[in-house]
Formats: structure tokens, sequence, C-alpha cells
């Protein structure tokens, strides 16, 4: 029986309910110290005076700061490489790293960091886009360091030198001035979100060594090992076969630990001490360490009567912070994405990198398309009320379809849009255009609205993923992969294909933890890929060696390769099941005996890029698609808002397991649902005001609504393992609008633009419209 | 100055020596490698350290060790008996009640504390009492499940052992 779509339970389960699963902070080594950070008070200054001596010389501690770095270039970044390991000249942001230390306990290295003198020269701050956009703003990073072209797809975007715009990113089609001109009603409006936090509940942690042969040895907490490979190696000057970077379970990302965080700290620090050292950095840490991109998205749509979306523009602007990390790349997927997912014949859309001196932005699930997504799906709830549409069917009207043409260019394939917003309309219980009206209730001043959104999204393109499965004499085998285990449930769902590729029973799989020693290069477990990418590599790996033994078999059959077939783990003939023989008779028929091993081996690397001058190409090997629906009650004399329901529908391709699938999305939607209600970091003239969880609130048990539900619907891809597309962002995008256009329902009409949707700016608003 | 304590961890008796601003938390983990309990937070916010000192939850991260002292103390290591994991971890395998897991030894501990507290608790009270630990994979409706599943569980167990009416 296939064990494709099947709920195979997870093979990480056990360890995981008994504590035994082991994340990076439990691992100890011989003679390993502890560090810690010390990181700027201020937001943007320059650095007159470190001074580590005292700290060094009365507490016998191990410190970095600029001057150990004399003899290398300090600077790194997954695009630009404009991150120092430990603040050279200034200091860009309140947490920016400007020493560290590492001593035999973390008490020691605390108290070592109050003696470790710093002078500053304070500089003017910028802590927004917009104004580090304005004539005259101090420019962050003057003196940038080139672009490096590590990844293909960087090729698209414009950096800047002159100003805090660190890249653009422009695509359009048709004439969207004319198309304008060509409408019957015109909307412009600006949106925009704020910087919000990943939390991950596993703070970054990150050990390092060195070996007397000069290797260097990282078990870190990332999301992609063989980057921080390569990035390490580029850092300090080793072949990338001098760096070995280990990852255990991963307690959470979401884009948090994607490119180097820690790494280049402990690497430093452990090659000077002479001993492996560890550091686990604090929550409040976490906060200055990755956060999502704030952006203000400015959105001007044409329609017609009908409700045919004709032309739109957008620009938006999203604040990557202190350093570039890999917010280009975010920008230029939000760029592309701002149109939504209609077919919308003049499009002009542009998106802006810019830095600020706040914590570095960087990945976060969703991937710069829900900061657009809140514009284009709350801004298309007002086009159906002014048109008196139902905003179900204005959206049916211009939803794209299959084979149709995206704006980059790029031809979809794998398009189950309609069925998702279908199962999202059902499972609402939406009723067309009564459905935007306020639902009473029975207690006075309480509301409810329903609402609804879709979106789309691509994944990073091209990329490169590399699989190995090794099969043993005993008919087991080994998926090696730099794949990582950070909740996804990848350990399963790649066995389960290894299993069906080669037609072994499910628990004769494992599944490697990454180890660039052993596993083969990957990109990223980011951008829902794993599956699609990896599980594509592991399939075709997998078909290798299950080739080797049909050929094996054939001969000792005397019968055709393709009248063979292996179920469970036997090689028989079709149709005649006493023809058949175990896994270890084929080694024995090939080998002589029951050992050694057969090898497959593949390298999946996704196709095109978009052209730098136009903006076009083919921006993604899948797009993803999703919808969502919400119900919510708004207290109209405090302004609180309670989510009762909330459900999505995503385009899975094929779900490999669907109760993982589930579960991954509903992760994407409660994350969702923080965002929209009350999630935000705030800054005080840069310095950061809630970086904690006391004052910083994710969603609880509390928060979690009613009726709570991800459905799946199954496209097929034609270049997916067994038709599997990513899912893992796909919740994400369509929840906040959705929650957004069922408060606008709830409200009669009235629109907030700002997320979050705090009771403050609901009765602001109410106040505004006269209805408070 | 550091301090003689006896307490009883996963039901031994321990004489330990800790310092006085050292947290239970961080006992367990760096001194008794008991590594399950994790810091997410470390200020009694996200659960993740939860531990149960005399049958009831306590953010471990934020409990002096030296209060350990004649407390009973049961981490995620002790619920398991000879291997034999207990009906909470049984039922959190089989409902998939995690995803990347590091919430999870806090969220298994404060159930463990819920069902000692109320063997039958409803869907409120589950989530009133977990609203303490925060889980951002958003495995909540699976960790309810599990919850619902260990009370009808033990439901039918005592209603079995019940002597049938004559
Ligand atoms: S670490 Fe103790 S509550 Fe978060
Ligand atoms: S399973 Fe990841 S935080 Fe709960």
């Amino acid at each position: 029986m296939s064990v494709i779509g099947a709920d195979a339970p997870r093979v990480d389960g056990p360890a995981k309910v008994t504590g035994a699963a082991q994340y990076t902070a439990d691992i100890v080594l011989p003679g390993m110290l502890h560090a810690k950070v010390l990181r700027s008070t201020m937001p943007h200054a320059r650095l007159v005076r470190i001074d580590a001596s005292a700290a060094e010389r009365e507490l016998g501690v191990v410190t970095i700061t600029r001057d150990d770095l004399t003899g290398m270039d300090p600077y790194y970044g997954p695009v630009v490489k404009d991150q120092p390991i430990v603040g050279i000249d200034r200091v860009l942001f309140a947490g920016d790293v400007i020493a560290v230390v590492a001593a035999e306990a973390r008490d020691i290295a605390e108290e070592a960091l109050d003696l470790i003198e710093v002078e500053y020269e304070p500089l003017p701050v910028v802590t927004d886009s917009d104004a580090a956009m304005a004539e005259g703003a101090p420019v962050l990073h003057a003196a940038r360091r080139t672009p490096q072209v590590t990844f293909p797809d960087m090729k698209s975007v414009h950096f800047q030198t002159d100003s805090n715009v660190c890249s653009v990113y422009h695509v359009e089609r048709g004439d969207v001035e004319a198309g304008f001109a060509d409408a019957d009603e015109l909307f412009e409006d600006v949106y925009s979100v704020p910087t919000i936090q990943h939390g991950h509940i596993e703070p970054h942690a990150s050990i390092a060594y060195w070996e007397p042969s000069g290797k260097l040895v990282v078990h870190t907490s990332t999301q992609n090992p063989s980057v921080i490979r390569t990035q390490l190696a580029d850092l300090f000057g080793l072949p990338e076969t001098s760096v070995r970077v280990i990852v255990p379970y991963v307690g959470g990302g979401y884009g948090a630990k994607t490119y180097p965080k820690l790494e280049p700290i402990v690497a430093a620090l452990s090659r000077k001490a002479r001993r492996p050292v560890s550091l686990v950095i604090s929550r409040e840490e976490v906060f200055m360490t990755a956060v999502r991109h704030a952006a203000s998205v400015r959105i001007k749509t044409g329609v017609r009567c009908d409700g045919t979306l004709v032309a739109r523009r957008v620009v938006a602007t999203y604040d990557t912070g202190a350093y570039a990390d890999i917010g280009p790349r975010t920008a230029k997927n939000g760029g592309y994405s701002a149109g939504g997912p209609y077919r919308i014949e003049h499009q002009d859309l542009t998106s802006y990198c810019v830095y600020t001196n706040k914590p570095p932005a960087g990945a976060f699930r969703g991937f710069g398309v829900p900061q657009v997504c809140w514009a284009y799906e709350s801004q298309m709830d007002d086009i159906a009320r002014r048109l008196g549409m139902d905003p179900v069917e204005l959206r049916k009207r211009n939803l794209i379809q299959e084979n149709d043409l995206f704006v980059t260019g790029d031809r979809l394939v794998s398009v189950g849009l309609d069925k998702c917003l279908d199962q999202v309309v059902e499972a609402i219980g939406w009723r067309g255009i009564e459905s935007t009206r306020p639902i009473e209730t029975d207690r006075p001043g309480f509301v409810r609205g329903l609402g609804l959104a879709v979106m789309i999204k691509s994944t990073m393109t091209p990329s490169n993923s590399a699989a190995s499965v090794r099969l043993n004499a005993d008919g087991s085998a080994t998926l090696l992969t730099s794949s990582v285990e950070i909740g996804q449930g990848s350990h399963t769902g790649l066995a389960q294909i290894v299993a069906e590729a080669i037609g072994l029973p499910l628990d004769r799989v494992s599944v490697t933890f990454p180890d660039t020693d052993f596993t083969p290069y990957d990109q990223s477990t980011s951008s829902s890929r794993t599956i699609f990418s990896m599980g594509h590599a592991a399939r075709q790996a997998g078909i290798q060696i299950r080739d080797q033994l049909l050929e094996i078999a054939s001969g000792r059959f005397e019968a055709a390769v393709e009248d063979l077939e292996i179920v469970d783990g036997s090689i028989r003939v079709k149709g005649v099941p006493a023809q058949s023989l175990t896994i270890p008779q084929v080694f024995t028929t090939h080998f002589g005996a029951a050992v050694g091993s057969l090898f497959g081996a593949f390298d999946y690397q996704t196709t095109g890029g978009l052209d730098p001058d136009t903006g076009m190409g083919k921006a993604s090997a899948f797009w993803f698609l999703s919808a969502a629906g919400a119900e919510v009650e708004v207290d109209t004399r405090t302004g609180k808002i309670r989510v009762l329901r909330a459900v999505t529908s995503v385009d899975v391709g094929k779900a490999i397991n669907p109760r993982q699938c589930w579960l991954q999305n509903e992760g994407s939607m409660l994350t969702a649902l923080g965002s929209a209600l009350f999630e935000e970091m705030l800054f005080d003239n840069g310095q950061p005001v809630n970086a904690s969880f006391l004052d910083y609130m994710l969603p609880s048990m509390e928060d979690f609504p009613d009726t709570f539900r991800s459905m799946l619907v199954e496209t097929p891809h034609p270049e997916g393992p067994y038709g599997a597309k990513g899912m893992g962002e796909a919740g994400l995008g369509p929840v906040a609008p959705a929650i957004g256009n069922a408060v606008a329902n709830a409200l009669g009409g009235v629109r907030l633009r700002d997320l979050p949707l705090r009771p403050e700016r609901v009765l602001d608003a109410l106040t505004k419209e006269g209805l408070q | 100055m550091k301090r003689p304590i006896t307490t009883t961890i996963n039901e031994r008796t321990r004489d330990i020596v800790v310092a006085p601003n050292r947290t239970l938390l961080e006992v367990l983990r760096d001194e008794l490698g008991l590594r399950g309990a994790v810091e997410g937070c470390g200020v009694g916010v996200c659960g993740s350290c939860t531990v149960l000192v005399d049958d009831r939850p306590v953010s471990s991260c934020l409990m002096l060790a030296t209060n350990a002292e004649g407390r009973t103390i049961t981490t995620i290591e002790g619920v398991s008996r000879d291997g034999e994991l207990s009906p909470v971890q049984r039922a959190f395998l089989e409902q998939q009640a995690f995803q990347c897991g590091f919430c999870t030894p806090g969220m298994i501990m404060a159930v463990e504390g819920l069902i000692r507290e109320n063997p039958n608790p409803d869907e409120a009270e589950i989530r009133d009492y977990l609203s303490g630990n925060l889980c951002r994979c958003g495995t909540y409706s699976a960790v309810i499940a599990a919850v619902q599943s260990v009370v009808v569980q033990a439901r039918a167990e005592t209603e079995n052992s019940r002597p049938a009416a004559h």
C-alpha cells in the first residue's frame, strides 16, 4: 500500500514526548566555555573606544572586540556583506553586537560584560523607512560592500549605494496609466504592517570549536547549514571542506534561523579561546537578532463597474533594519506578488528594501507576501463594497487560472485557488453579499462579521537540493539530507517519499540530521521548499536504487525489468508473487553475500530567475495558493476583537502526510492571528520597548478561536514528488486580511488599514466615522 | 554561599549543594543533566520550563533551587516509568501534539498537573489551564485533542474497573 498521502506517525515523536530530543543548547562539549554578548545601548553611534582589557585581566575571560579581527574581512551577509561579527567603527541599532565574552560559566561572562568600557558618539537616527528615504537622511551604509551573487536570483534586483535604499525591484506589464484612464472607479490607499518577531520558542543557539587540523566545527540551530558553511568558509578563509556544520533538532525558526546569526561569533571566539564555545541568547536578544520587515504599501487599483480589475500600481517599502540580511529577496518577492492572485492587464509593481536603525529584518514565514496581501485583500473588499458586489464574486471574476501568465511572465500550473475559495466559503457559511453585513448579537455593543481573503506566493528559484540514499544489505535505507527537522515533519515526510520510491516499508527508512561533512548541499529549509525540492531529489535518488535492484533481479529471474515490481521490500515478478526475492537475496546475487550498499544520489536544481531590467522571467518553481475565512466579534465599546472562527484552505499539490499539512498550516494561521490582533515590536527613537515575552504577546490558548480549521486542495504539480508542492507558509498571508475584512463587515464597512487591529485603533476608527 | 538541600527529584531523594541565585531550571539542566525542561523566555511566560513541584506545574525558570528543599519535583524525564510512556505522553504521541517539540516537555508537564488537579476538565478548563504554555508552531488544537483523549480514556478505565451493578 502506498505510504504517500498516509498520516504516517512522526518519527521524532518518541524523542519529543520524552524530553530526549536534543536541541543545540542541550549539547555539552568537554572544556566548553559559555559566551555572552555586549550589545549597543544606542541605536546609531560611532564607536570611539572599546576596552575589554579589564575584563580579560580581572576575570580571565576571553573577549572578542574589533581589535581581534584586524587580519580578516569581518563582514558577512547572504546578499550584501554589510554586517560585522562585532562592531567595527559604528553600531547601527540598539542591540547591535559590540563585543563577546567567553567564560567558564555564564555568570562570569555576564559579570565580564560590565567590565568592558565603551565610549559612543551618538549619530542621528532613522527609525522608519519614510524617514530613511527622505532627503538629507543620514546614510547608514555609505561604504557598502558590493553585493555578492551567491544566489542567482539576486541578479534580478537593483542594488543602490548612495542612499538608505538597499535594493529596488520593479516589474510592469501593459500600460498602467492607460489602465487607470480606462477604469470606472479608482481606489488608492496606504496600508501598513509593523515590525513583528518570529517568536520561535527555542532561542538562537550555536556552539563552535576548532580541530587541531584547522577545521571549524559548528553545532547550530539553523535552517540552512549549507549556507552557514559557505559563509563561515568565506569569513575565515577556509575551503568549505574545512567547515563542518551540524544541526540537531531545531525548536522552531519560521525564517529567523536562516543565514548567519550567532555562528560567526562563536567561530571567532572559539578560535581565540582554543576551546569550544557555546552561545545561547536570551529572549530579549532574540528580538534583536531577527524580525519581520515592517512595511508600508501604497496600492492604487482601477476597476470597471462589472468588477474587472484593469490596472494596479503598488509601491511597497520594506524596512530591513540595520543590515540587509535576506531583505532584498524578501522585498523582491513582496514586489512581484503585490498584484495578488488576479488577472490584471496593467500592472506596475515596485518594492524597496530600506535600511533603518532597527534590528535586522530577514526571512519570516510568508517572506514579504503577508505585507502586500494585507493591502490588496483589504482593498479588494472595499472595491466590492463600493461596487455593491459580493466579495467572493469579485474575486472569482478576477482570479488567476491554470496556464495564466503571472506578471513576471511565469506560466502558472497547479492553480487550485477557485477550489480553495469554495472550501472556505462553505466552511464559514458565506452567503453572498448578505454576509458582508454586521451580524447582531444579543449582547449590547457586540457585533460580529465574516470575512475572507486569498493569496499567492512563490518559492525561492532557482535553488538547489541534493539528496543521497544508501540502501543497506538488510533492506533498510538511509536518506542523507541537509534538510532541517524544524517541526514541519521533514524526517517523516521525506522518509515516506524514499520508502515509496524504492518500495520499502516506511519503518525501514531513516533520515539523517544535517552534517555538512556527510550530507549533501541544500539551499535552505525555508520558502516551503523542502518537500518539493528535497523531496524531488530524494525521490530520484530512491528511484536510482530501485532501478539497480530491479536490474540485478531481472538477471536472476531472467525477466525484463518492466515485468518486475518492488512491494514492501521484496522484488517480484508482476502477477507471479511466488517469484520473489528479498533485498538481502538481491545483495547476495550481486555481491556474493548480504554485504555492501547500493547508492543513489540526485542534485535537483529548479530553474528560473528574473531579468534585472524587466523583472520578468521565471520567478518560481511552483506557486502556492490559499484562501482564508474568519468570523470575528467586536466589542464596540472597548474596541476589542475576538476571532471566533478561522479557516484556511491551501492547495498543496498532493499531501504526502495530510495531518502534518494541517498542523503546519495551523501554525501559520496562529501567527497570522497574532499579527492581525496584537503583535507589534515597539521602538522609542530606536530603543526597543517591548522586547520580552512579558510585553510582546504571542497567541496563547486563550486567543485560540473556537473553530480553527485547515483544509487542503490537491492540484498535482508536474514537477513535485507525487505531485506535492510546498505549503508551510501558505496559511499566513490571507488570515490577517480575512480578519480585517470580517472586522470591516462587522462595523458596516469601517476599514482599518494599519496592523495590528488594536482596540484603540478600532475605537478611533469608529469615532472618526461618527459611530462611537 | 552555596547551600545544601534535600529534595526529591523523579522519585529519588537527592542531597545537592546549590548556589542561592541558581534557578531550579539551571540546576536541573546544568547540574543534574535533566535537559527536557528548556528555557524559552526565562521570565515565567512561555511555560517551556514547566515541571511539577508537589504535583503542581511551576515555571522552573522562576523558582530558586533552594526553594526545592523538602519538595517533590517531577520532570518530563520522570513521568515515564521503566520506559513506558505516561498516558499523557501516549496521548501526545497518538495525537501528534507537537511540531518542533521545544514547548512539548513543558506542555506535557502542565497537562500532567492539570489531570492531577482536575481529572475531568472541559475544553474551557483545558484552554484556561494551558494558557501559560506557548506553542508558536501552533499545535494547540492537537494538544487540546490529546488532553481530551486522556480524559476519555481515564473515564473509560474507571467505568470498566467499577464493579458491575447487580
Ligand atoms: S522559560 Fe520559564 S516560563 Fe519561559
Ligand atoms: S511544537 Fe514548536 S513551539 Fe510548540
